[in-house]
């Protein structure tokens, strides 16, 4: 029954983007209540063997008194970390074949995140780029960060292309804390340009994840009968049959799919692709599981 | 290839249904907004040159589904040659056409090279027929395989003096057909003359199983010149008033100058030149005849001989004698009637007839065979010895002329055929003030040009009750005015008034010369034989089934025409050669007969060859085709079961393209 109300349709009519976000995180906590081993504070990982050169104040003397043998105990999380959102604001987000448009559904995930990351005392902050940085909220676990995140997340409108390398590298020179970076993007570029520009972020040492958002109509579009398809970003127009649409077109937007996760986690990127079809918290859900440990 | 109905080929007009679909409908497209076009712009060209692709094919699929059945209804056939069904039976007729037109120039001869070309081309073994065709179709070998033969006949062919008729050929070819029951195969070489083709079409239709094919000898019109009639005395009097009229016609000839000799028993009497103008006739006038006495062979010829020298010459035929003896049988009232007889046959143009006048008590004693004829003033002064006199005279072949006066009203029968008389009429004692002709055949020779006696009045007549006779008039009452009785081998003419001005006023109209003057002619066998006889006509040999007197008939080379037996009981004689014929009948009576070829021959003009190809029931090309090949002939094949079975597989090509094009687009 909850998923339902985590249903991107029924979110759109949720008004405030903190109550959406609020809505989706709660909802999906209370959702892994029987599930402890999840969480984003520090939490033990594991006991390992001391070796000399170890740090002393790690080892778990009460093992030692009742084994009489040193062992090291491991925390995950050992500090609050720095979660930086990058929005692709661009017009091919505003694409949605069935009333949810991407841009809608980044938002909320955006709002989510941060929500979610502010909750944990982390600090997060937000890009939203197009062809260049619209907008920037640094990080920071400040009282009412997460409505100065909100409330830019709310004013992100499409605006114009897609240009990652202009908005990325304004960030690289900005950026001088490690933590996760989580870009929400269409990823509509050659593979090969988007990590090559995207995987600096990594060298810093950052944890960079990419969620491509897709709508359903781009990852099997059905067209009845030949249609003259007009980019929303060029306003090129080009006509297109059916046939072509069910044969080609899928190949192709697969094979881009497929080079983009191989390039990515090549380069060390986490890459998760989501469609707009998909309940938001279901999304959610598959990242926590697969950043298991890493948070 | 043609369409049994063709009207229907205006089905293809719904050839413009696909046409509107694929043309019209399919670029009608609403444009949609799309995320990126990145991943189309390598192939998008090529997809919808795929998706056009599609479309194209559809459409020539439902064009050609559409076409073939349209194609279908239309019921098309092809012309095809196929081996003739049971070609070992067919009756296979090689038949050349030997009209008198056979003999222009070298036509006969192209006729023989091809008949003899194409008994070269058959296979061996295979039984053939060689016939001869002109007034009609006459066989010339038995149906044999023996090429020696056949060729020998081929060979022996020569154009003779008959016209051609493709009717008579087409009713023989019909009568061979329902006799043999077996397919006919016939090749005819003709020269096509537009003049052997029968009055209506139809007359030329040909069985079921016989396959014509035409070998045509003339291939246009050629100019030819004939003497086309001559008009002469056939009986000559005085032989400075005789003139001779020829006409001379000229077909497909430029305007010529021509000269036309008039010959009588080979002598060159006078010539003439005339000017004839193209396609148009011309005549000559020859003013005396001077020729011996008895029968004279003439002739009009057109000079010098053109290619068709059969027609260039016209024979004709005249008598110079002294004039006929008619014995005038006299009573005692009948003076009038002999005035009256007498002046209107002197008043004739030309006066052949010496009448001697006896009473019905000389007429006794009178040798009848030498008179042309008797006149009987009146029945009723006759006794019955000459009566029976009469009678014999006449199953001779004499002619008796009775007029039935006021005094037959004694006899109850008429002389020589003893038919019952009923009364002798009086109209003023009747009440009636006078009787006229109410009906009367025109076309007897007697009556010609008397128009019906109008405005005759009668006022004493004998009423006869006919048995035998014809009647030739009546008068209003519909009692018999003439009648005419063949007995024997000569005839008598029954006239039911008297001559004179008092039992009628016939004598007193214009009616009664000619009248008069016909009759006598008729009676004595003198009738203008104004058309001649033509090759392939009857001559009348005997009046009826008598055998009184046989009749000999010379042949124009003087050769006996008939056997004993024909010469006994032929009622009539075949013309079939041009020249003279001499007849000699009973009673000493002798004639000459002149029989020219028929002049229709001589018009070259050709049959149109839509008609020809329509009398073969097949197109000029399968004609041409099939001329070359007589083991096969050409049939009408029926396209309509190749073109539904392409139809099914064009719909099947339909259904699969647009269920591929149709599934994508539903999907």
């Amino acid at each position: 029954m909850l998923q339902r109300f985590l249903d991107p349709k029924v979110l759109l009519n949720i008004s405030g983007l903190e109550l959406t976000a609020k809505t989706v995180v709660d909802g999906f906590i209370s959702g892994l209540h029987r599930s402890p081993d999840f969480g984003f504070s520090q939490e033990f990982a594991e006991y390992r063997p001391y070796t000399p050169g170890d740090d002393l104040r790690s080892v778990d003397w009460n093992v030692f008194g009742r084994t009489e043998r040193l062992f090291l105990k491991r925390y995950r999380g050992e500090t609050n970390t720095r979660l930086t959102l990058l929005l692709d604001r661009s017009a091919s987000m505003s694409y949605g074949s069935e009333g949810v448009r991407k841009i809608d559904y980044a938002r909320f995930l955006c709002a989510s995140l941060a929500y979610m990351a502010v909750g944990q005392r982390d600090a997060a902050g937000l890009i939203t780029f197009d062809d260049d940085v619209r907008d920037f909220v640094k990080p920071s676990s400040r009282q009412g960060q997460l409505q100065r995140i909100l409330h830019a997340v709310d004013r992100s409108e499409p605006g114009q292309r897609t240009d990652f390398s202009k908005p990325f590298f304004k960030f690289l020179e900005s950026i001088h804390w490690r933590g996760i970076v989580v870009v929400i993007s269409d990823f509509y570029a050659r593979p090969s340009d988007i990590v090559k520009t995207i995987a600096p972020l990594r060298f810093h040492g950052n944890e960079v994840v990419l969620f491509h958002v897709l709508d359903q109509g781009e990852l099997a579009p059905q067209l009845k009968e030949p249609k003259i398809l007009v980019d929303m970003e060029t306003q090129e127009s080009i006509e297109v049959s059916p046939a072509w649409i069910e044969s080609v077109y899928r190949t192709k937007i697969d094979g881009h799919i497929d080079q983009l996760r191989t390039e990515a986690r090549g380069a060390g990127l986490d890459y998760h692709l989501v469609s707009t079809a998909r309940p938001l918290d279901e999304a959610l859900r598959e990242y926590l599981v697969i950043r298991q440990g890493r948070l | 290839m043609g369409f049994l109905s063709p009207w229907l080929l205006a089905g293809l007009g719904l050839l413009g249904l696909p046409l509107w679909l694929h043309l019209l409908r399919r670029h009608k497209t609403t444009p949609m907004e799309f995320s990126s076009l990145m991943l189309f712009e390598r192939h998008t060209e090529s997809s919808v040159k795929h998706r056009r692709l599609d479309y194209i094919l559809l459409l020539i699929a439902r064009l050609l589904l559409f076409t073939l059945i349209v194609l279908a209804f239309a019921q098309p056939f092809l012309m095809r040659n196929v081996p003739a069904a049971g070609a070992e039976k067919t009756l296979r007729l090689v038949v050349i056409d030997d009209s008198a037109s056979m003999g222009y120039g070298d036509r006969l001869a192209q006729a023989k090279a091809g008949a003899l070309a194409l008994l070269d081309s058959v296979k061996p073994g295979s039984k053939w027929q060689v016939g001869l065709f002109s007034s009609q179709l006459r066989t010339q070998t038995q149906l044999t395989d023996d090429p020696a033969s056949l060729r020998s006949a081929v060979n022996a062919v020569s154009a003779g003096p008959s016209r051609s008729s493709l009717g008579e050929l087409a009713r023989a070819l019909r009568g061979l057909a329902e006799t043999n029951k077996t397919p006919i195969e016939v090749h005819l070489f003709t020269d096509v003359q537009r003049s052997s083709m029968p009055a209506g079409f139809s007359d030329l239709e040909l069985g079921a199983q016989t396959a014509l094919t035409v070998h045509a000898v003339a291939s246009s019109e050629k100019p030819n010149w004939t003497v086309e009639s001559v008009k002469a005395p056939r009986r000559l009097g005085d032989p400075k008033k005789a003139r001779v009229i020829a006409t001379l016609a000229s077909f497909a000839a430029d305007a010529a100058e021509r000269r036309l000799v008039l010959a009588c028993g080979g002598k060159e009497l006078a010539s003439k030149t005339v000017s004839v103008a193209a396609h148009s006739r011309a005549q000559a006038e020859f003013l005396g005849l001077d020729l011996p006495y008895g029968l004279n062979r003439c002739e009009v010829r057109s000079e010098p001989p053109d290619q068709l020298p059969v027609d260039d010459k016209f024979l004709f035929a005249v008598e110079r004698s002294d004039p006929k003896k008619v014995l005038f049988v006299t009573g005692p009232r009948s003076e009038r009637s002999l005035v009256y007889f007498q002046s209107a046959l002197e008043s004739a143009a030309e006066n052949f007839y010496s009448i001697d006048v006896v009473t019905a008590g000389q007429a006794v004693g009178q040798n009848l065979d030498k008179y042309a004829f008797v006149v009987l003033a009146d029945a009723g002064d006759i006794g019955p010895e000459f009566d029976q006199n009469l009678r014999r005279y006449v199953e001779a072949g004499g002619s008796v002329w009775a007029a039935l006066g006021p005094a037959s009203a004694v006899r109850r029968t008429t002389p020589v055929s003893g038919e019952p008389i009923g009364e002798s009429r009086y109209t003023s004692r009747a009440g009636e003030r006078f009787q006229s002709v109410d009906t009367a055949d025109e076309t007897h020779p007697s009556l010609r040009g008397t128009s019906r006696w109008a405005n005759v009045r009668f006022y004493q007549f004998s009423v006869v009750r006919p048995t035998a006779s014809r009647v030739i008039a009546r008068f209003s009452d519909q009692t018999p005015a003439l009648l005419e009785q063949n007995i024997g081998e000569g005839r008598l003419l029954l006239f039911a008034s008297a001559m004179d001005n008092l039992s009628s006023d016939f004598p007193l109209h214009a009616a009664f010369v000619p009248f008069i003057a016909q009759t006598a002619n008729y009676l004595a066998g003198l009738e203008d034989h104004a058309a001649g006889f033509y090759v392939d006509s009857f001559l009348d040999l005997r009046q009826g089934q008598s055998r009184a007197s046989s009749v000999e008939v010379l042949d124009p080379d003087g050769k006996r025409a008939l056997n004993l037996e024909d010469s006994a009981k032929a009622q009539t004689l075949p013309l079939s050669r041009a020249g003279f014929y001499e007849v000699r009948r009973g009673a000493g009576r002798q004639e000459l007969i002149a029989v020219n070829v028929d002049r229709r021959e001589s018009d070259l003009s050709l049959i149109p060859k839509e008609a020809l190809s329509l009398w073969q029931g097949k197109g000029e090309e399968s004609q041409a085709a099939g001329a070359g090949n007589p083991e096969s002939q050409t049939k009408p094949w029926s396209m309509g079961r190749v073109l539904l079975w392409a139809a099914l597989a064009a719909l099947l090509a339909e259904s699969v393209i647009a269920s591929r094009t149709l599934r994508v687009e539903a999907a």
